[in-house]
């Protein structure tokens, strides 16, 4: 959107109007609407949206370890003594790291990939944080690899990437299950999820 | 009398992206109505019923509901999974590009049958033998074919007398293999081996099963794909994105040969 497809408008406004549409999910009129309601907010709750988005871009960074985005490297999961570090956990996006985190059940490090092979989309093993990875897999006190791609074709897929190039015979590799959602239904469910539950059923 | 509000229609699912909080855009190729895309409601909830069946390179009977701007998936029932070629990074690679190629030639709301069928074939052929190119080769082939841009193979396509059984060449731009005796100002034109010519014949008489049995040495194969590919990809007007990862795990697997 231009300026001049908002007439009327004061050029400031069709800026923020301009910047907002340019988001995700963010259509004209979802723009126009939020940045009335920015203007129409009180002074120090505008500012400090507009700080949050500043004091963000300058201050995020890449986890040396990681790769998670976080304000200081290495990132606090990285720097914790308590975690432990005979695990590693693979996750696509910064936002799986926090579902794991949610969980409070594991402990151990992650490594962000920030993507997954998408070959249709052209994004191969290099447009992701994959030699970084294979770097940290070389670490001795590593035991166990557990790759948490979601359960897509393309998830998949990189997960046999990993698989294929990790390079150590004594590391455990494992994927988390695949089955039954709670709250889900068998019959609605699809062959290979159900498949896969079945071939996953556990002793009760 | 208002059309009716549902379809129901066969499909395979090409890929999708994520739309709004939940949903998903798919995009499908359809034996009924050829490509089109669709919206499939809440499918990225952990609960949703759709989303198991809707990953790409899955054969899928839907339920559709006409949309105001985009038509809804209602109902989706896996008809073949394609299990098996879902567990080979390569087999994946492989459908995956047969995937890009009938999205690059398939039109939207037309429908073609024909190129319907050719994807389920060749994703059975890929499914059966993974290490093997030719289901890919008989696939570029066919899709010129079901898409009305098959090349001349049997007559000289400047002269029109019948060809030789000799080398000749070819060029996608002039529409297929040209004698020696003509020279027509052609930035395209490439050398066709006699050997090459009667692969592509035998690709036009045979069922895709049939001509994947055929043992070829490898430099037949790579003139095969240097000639399909680039004819492919003169027609589809663009880079053919998935190529260049699907040629990196060539290139891995025959270094894993040589060591």
């Amino acid at each position: 959107m231009t300026q001049e497809n908002i007439p009327g408008a004061a050029p400031s406004l069709a800026r923020l109007v301009q910047e907002l549409n340019r988001l995700p999910g963010i259509g004209p009129k979802s723009a126009q609407r939020l940045a009335y309601y920015i203007i129409r907010l009180p002074d120090e709750e505008a500012y400090a949206l507009a700080d949050a988005v500043t004091s963000s871009k300058q201050n995020i960074v890449f986890c040396e370890e990681c790769q998670n985005l976080t304000d200081a490297s290495p990132c606090p999961v990285c720097a914790d003594p308590r975690r432990d570090r005979s695990m590693l956990c693979v996750v696509e996006d910064p936002l799986d790291v926090l579902a794991m985190e949610r969980t409070r059940s594991y402990r151990g490090l992650y490594h962000v990939l920030h993507g997954v092979i998408s070959p249709i989309n052209g994004i191969g093993p290099d447009q992701l944080k994959l030699k970084e990875l294979f770097t940290r897999l070389a670490r001795p006190e590593l035991a166990e690899l557990v790759v948490a791609t979601n359960p897509t074709l393309e998830g998949e897929a990189t997960a046999m990437y990993i698989r294929r190039h990790q390079g150590r015979d004594d590391l455990r590799i494992t994927h988390l299950a695949r089955g039954l959602p709670v709250g889900g239904s068998l019959e609605y469910t699809d062959e290979t999820t159900l498949t896969r539950a079945f071939q996953g059923r556990q002793e009760i | 009398m208002a059309p009716p509000r549902t379809y129901r229609c066969e499909a395979i699912i090409l890929s999708y992206t994520p739309l709004g909080e939940a949903d998903l855009l798919v995009s499908m190729y359809t034996r009924q109505q050829g490509k089109i895309r669709a919206v499939a409601k809440g499918a990225r909830r952990s609960t949703s019923k759709l989303v198991g069946h809707l990953e790409p390179l899955t054969a899928v009977k839907m339920s559709m509901a006409h949309g105001r701007n985009m038509d809804v998936i209602s109902q989706a029932e896996v008809a073949e999974s394609f299990a098996e070629l879902k567990e080979d990074l390569t087999a994946i690679t492989k459908g995956l590009y047969l995937a890009e190629l009938v999205d690059g030639f398939g039109a939207e709301d037309s429908a073609n049958p024909e190129l319907f069928q050719l994807m389920i074939d060749t994703l059975r052929a890929v499914e059966a033998d993974p290490g093997s190119d030719m289901p890919l080769r008989c696939f570029e082939f066919h899709l010129l074919q079901v898409s009305g841009l098959m090349p001349e193979l049997y007559h000289c396509v400047e002269c029109r007398r019948e060809l030789e059984p000799d080398a000749h060449r070819f060029s996608p731009n002039v529409g297929g293999t040209l004698c020696l005796d003509c020279n027509p100002d052609d930035a395209h034109l490439r050398p066709l081996s006699l050997r090459a010519l009667k692969v592509l014949r035998l690709f036009d008489r045979s069922s895709i099963a049939e001509a994947c049995r055929l043992p070829i040495d490898d430099s037949l194969a790579e003139e095969l794909k240097s000639l399909l590919a680039t004819t492919v990809g003169y027609w589809l007007g663009k880079e053919i994105r998935s190529n260049s990862f699907l040629e990196r795990l060539h290139k891995e697997s025959l270094f894993e040969v040589y060591i």
